[in-house]
């Protein structure tokens, strides 16, 4: 069975939820799977090795409504050393908002520089509500799409997927305050010094 | 909390943030309108630790040049970016900069229209021109002026417009902008 390749472009990598979306798709798809994190001095590397596959799946978070910088650079690369034999071209992204939609823009992107240098695109999972998911009774939402996203990629039979939480936006709000307030309290920084309004002047340094 | 402070500000600043050197430094540095030339600084990745919002808000724990621009993102209410075009997106140098400007961000979400966004710290309302140049298809226009109306969310630009120039013309285009802001 041909393997498919991982690659993460977050760029929180090794501690990313990213990472473990990767997981879920390797665990859930029923062909073997290899994975690795794009970083700033692999690219030629991952660009080779991307011939050995007939099915990448890149991994990651929207920034800044769209592909992250780390990932943009690697694409600049893919394109100048394109591998010999083009695999297909699968995505999960995933974003903090709500709406799955948000990362409409990403995947546009991406279908724009997979027609313009011949790879063809495969599946694509576009998650809201990623940051948290996982760590909410609604996990089954993201692990049931992944596992949908892993058995399409596996067969060949692609199609688009969407999947948020299930919450109106107000409770979405409320939820999303108490994750983040959490979070702060991790570090000691309370609700009230997270909201502080000012920023840094530019003379702080 | 210095929020109320931050109300009542006025902003009236005036900023130029470009992706490559423009032959307009002198006329347009100082007073009231900023020039900053990314790509003659040391501006690192975003690594998404959220420290911005979660250790240090409002203050970016990586200590390079990222930290003096964003404070003026934020305070300017009139801003230029200049960017080449790639895959219909900002290029690296823009790109960078503005993934870097999350500190004006708070993390907590807001309703804004209709859709999930971040609350923004004391984020002037601005009026952005984004003047992009490159070789570019349609199809990239049109995901770049998708992109901008949703930077528009993020951003808080209350208006903006879109230049597609060639290579060549993005200074001249810059050029005329800053001489309007003169004038008044």
């Amino acid at each position: 069975m041909e393997k498919i390749l991982i690659l993460n472009g977050s760029p929180r990598a090794p501690k990313s939820n990213s990472k473990l979306y990767a997981g879920l798709f390797s665990d859930y798809c029923p062909r073997p799977t290899d994975y690795a994190a794009i970083t700033r001095n692999n690219h030629l590397e991952l660009c080779a090795q991307m011939e050995k596959y007939t099915d990448v799946l890149l991994v990651f978070p929207l920034y800044a409504d769209a592909l992250p910088v780390g990932l943009l650079n690697f694409l600049k690369s893919l394109e100048k050393h394109p591998p010999r034999k083009k695999p297909v071209i699968s995505v999960l992204i995933n974003c903090g908002f709500l709406e799955a939609h948000q990362n409409d823009i990403a995947i546009r992107m991406l279908r724009l520089f997979c027609r313009n240098n011949g790879y063809e695109t495969g599946s694509v999972l576009k998650l809201g509500s990623g940051e948290a998911i996982l760590q909410t009774p609604f996990r089954y939402v993201a692990k049931r799409s992944i596992r949908k996203l892993a058995k399409a990629v596996a067969s060949g039979r692609h199609q688009d997927f969407s999947a948020t939480m299930p919450l109106t936006r107000k409770l979405f709000l409320w939820a999303s305050t108490v994750y983040w307030t959490n979070y702060g309290k991790k570090f000691g920084i309370t609700k009230q010094e997270m909201q502080r309004m000012d920023i840094e002047s530019p003379d702080n340094r | 909390m210095v929020s109320e402070n931050f109300i009542k500000k006025e902003f009236t600043m005036k900023l130029i943030m470009t992706d490559r050197p423009l032959p307009l430094t002198s006329a347009a540095s100082g007073g009231e309108i900023r020039y900053v030339d990314l790509s003659s600084l040391k501006i690192a990745n975003c690594v998404g630790c959220f420290g911005c919002w979660t250790k240090t808000p409002g203050r970016c724990v990586i200590r390079d040049d990222a930290t003096r621009v964003y404070p003026l993102i934020a305070e300017s209410d009139e801003v230029v970016y200049v960017s080449r075009l790639r895959y219909g997106g900002y290029d690296s140098v823009m790109k960078t900069m503005l993934e870097r400007a999350i500190p004006v961000q708070q993390a907590f979400i807001r309703i804004h229209n209709g859709e999930t966004h971040h609350v923004q710290r004391a984020v002037a309302p601005k009026k952005a021109t984004i003047v992009v140049y490159g070789d570019y298809s349609d199809e990239e226009k049109d995901i770049f002026r998708q992109l901008v109306g949703r930077n528009a969310h993020n951003m808080n630009f209350t208006g903006y417009d879109i230049l597609f120039t060639a290579s060549d013309n993005a200074d001249g285009a810059v050029e005329k902008i800053v001489s309007q802001w003169k004038k008044y």
